[in-house]
């Protein structure tokens, strides 16, 4: 399909669920529910991946400055990149790949063995039913899990700042604050909000026209998770411009 | 709502015609289908027998030509009625379509849950009871999805197609997959859903000897194109060489002989 073409295709998609979605609110219970299976199962994935940035934020930030007799600014570069950036783009990427690729699976499974056919055979509109509680629960959970990646950054990057690399604390924490205002947590939110909306849709999206057989899904799931990933970074950069440009 | 009376056309194809890509699948089809009796269509597998059933349940719009359920046009009426005509339908898909996060009882209320907010806990999980009893599954309600077999599959997947108590009910390849005592055992199934319910069946089906044991109509589609259809009697005897042909690799025909009485028999 041609790239026009699969535009097309998603404008479609989305207009009909959005006319699906205003009418009824979700399923009871399914938004708890998927806010649970993305938020609490990626956590760990998450947290690990956190530390190690955090970790090599503070690294790399001292061997460029270091040189300079800026070792003092580890924390603002710390806090300026590990908060505007890195945060919302690995809370994104960690989701993407993890939730993304299970939602893509999940419903591309289900096309493929008829589940979707017989749900609108049953005249429950698929789309209301297995995207608006996924969708919902990713934009829940996305920013608060955007937020916990923040905290863990900057606490494995002063560890490492005053354990490592043997500069003070405070001087450390200090510099941090003064890198970032607290509308930068309100961006990151946004930034959060933004990419759950864009996992939530294209993953669904791509399950949903997932071709026959176990080829079909695997194809369904690695276009969905590289579409996501690619978009992700390029919306992140355009808020990026938005924000602080 | 006027219940249809015995033979009423409660279906119909008019000139239907579908391709997907170069590939016709549907060729100018024109079928009615009678209400409150069992009408299979047979064929040859990739002959469009499935994509027939999907017109019919508005899964698909027909390049060409009308789709009629209770009058409703499948294709070009608004959501709303199309939903409705949905709720009058049962369909059985070729392997349940069973959701697999869900349990059987989860599974055969699932209809229950959406349209009949009206019933409380006790009053679906009876009825999913009382339906897996109907397909001889009682005591299965708790069963999760992989713990089943292929025709229990299939009987939990008629439950929930039974539990709205449609006006119609649709089979998508009942006896696929199934070994031939299993298969003989949904038969059997159907025959006594037919007795019990009275309402209209419409069987996709390449297995000759099941048709011939439901049906009281049979059509033959072949590389899309509905060659013949009449009552099932009429059918096993016809002298169109495309039916007869197909009958023929697929039946023991002194088995048929002998059980319509039939001294014409290819």
């Amino acid at each position: 399909m041609s790239f026009l073409a699969a535009v097309g295709r998603f404008g479609i998609f989305l207009a009909a669920f959005l006319r699906s979605s205003w009418r009824h609110p979700p399923p009871p219970g399914r938004v708890a529910e998927e806010a649970y299976r993305i938020g609490v199962k990626s956590l760990p994935v998450l947290l690990i991946i956190a530390v190690f940035v955090g970790t090599n934020l503070a690294l790399q930030g001292y061997k460029a400055f270091a040189p300079i007799g800026g070792q003092r600014l580890v924390g603002m570069f710390v806090s300026m990149a590990g908060i505007r950036e890195m945060a919302p783009v690995i809370a994104a990427s960690m989701i993407a790949a993890k939730a993304g690729t299970e939602m893509a699976s999940q419903i591309a499974v289900m096309r493929i063995r008829e589940q979707i056919d017989a749900m609108e055979a049953m005249a429950v509109d698929p789309l209301w039913y297995l995207i608006l509680p996924r969708l919902l629960g990713i934009v829940l959970v996305l920013p608060a899990l955007t937020i916990i990646a923040i905290f863990v950054t900057l606490v494995s990057a002063y560890a490492v700042t005053v354990w490592q690399l043997g500069l003070n604390g405070a001087v450390f924490i200090e510099f941090a604050r003064q890198g970032i205002q607290g509308v930068d947590f309100l961006y990151c939110m946004l930034k959060g909000l933004a990419f759950g909306v864009i996992i939530a849709l294209g993953a669904c999206f791509f399950g949903f026209h997932a071709g026959a057989g176990p080829e079909g899904v695997g194809r369904a799931t690695n276009g969905a998770v590289v579409t996501v990933s690619v978009v992700v970074v390029f919306l992140n950069y355009l808020m990026s411009e938005v924000f602080y440009g | 709502m006027v219940e249809p009376a015995i033979g009423d056309p409660i279906i119909a194809l008019q000139g239907v015609s579908k391709a997907f890509g170069e590939v016709e699948v549907l060729k100018d089809v024109d079928l009615v289908i009678p209400a409150r009796q069992t009408t299979a269509i047979i064929g040859p597998s990739g002959t469009g027998k499935s994509v027939l059933i999907k017109h019919v349940i508005g899964l698909l719009r027909p390049d060409r030509g009308r789709v009629l359920v209770f009058g409703t046009d499948m294709a070009r009426a608004p959501e709303k009625e199309i939903y409705a005509v949905r709720r009058r339908m049962g369909v059985l898909f070729q392997d349940g379509a069973l959701f697999d996060s869900l349990s059987v009882e989860e599974n055969v209320a699932f209809p229950l849950a959406h349209h009949r907010r009206d019933l409380g806990p006790a009053a679906r999980r009876e009825a999913v009871e009382e339906k897996l009893e109907w397909v001889g599954l009682p005591g299965f309600a708790d069963r999760s999805i992989a713990s089943l077999s292929g025709g229990q599959r299939k009987r939990v997947g008629l439950a929930r197609a039974i539990v709205m108590e449609p006006e119609i009910l649709l089979f998508d390849e009942p006896n696929s997959g199934l070994d031939p005592f299993t298969s003989d055992a949904i038969d059997e199934l159907i025959l006594g859903m037919k007795a019990r319910l009275g309402i209209t069946f419409v069987i996709i089906s390449h297995d000759i000897v099941g048709t011939v044991k439901v049906a009281d109509h049979v059509g033959m589609l072949y590389e899309g194109s509905l060659v013949e259809f009449g009552p099932t009697r009429r059918i096993v005897a016809s002298e169109n060489p495309v039916v007869a042909t197909f009958l023929r690799r697929n039946l023991d025909t002194s088995w048929l002989a002998a059980r319509l009485g039939s001294e014409r028999v290819p």
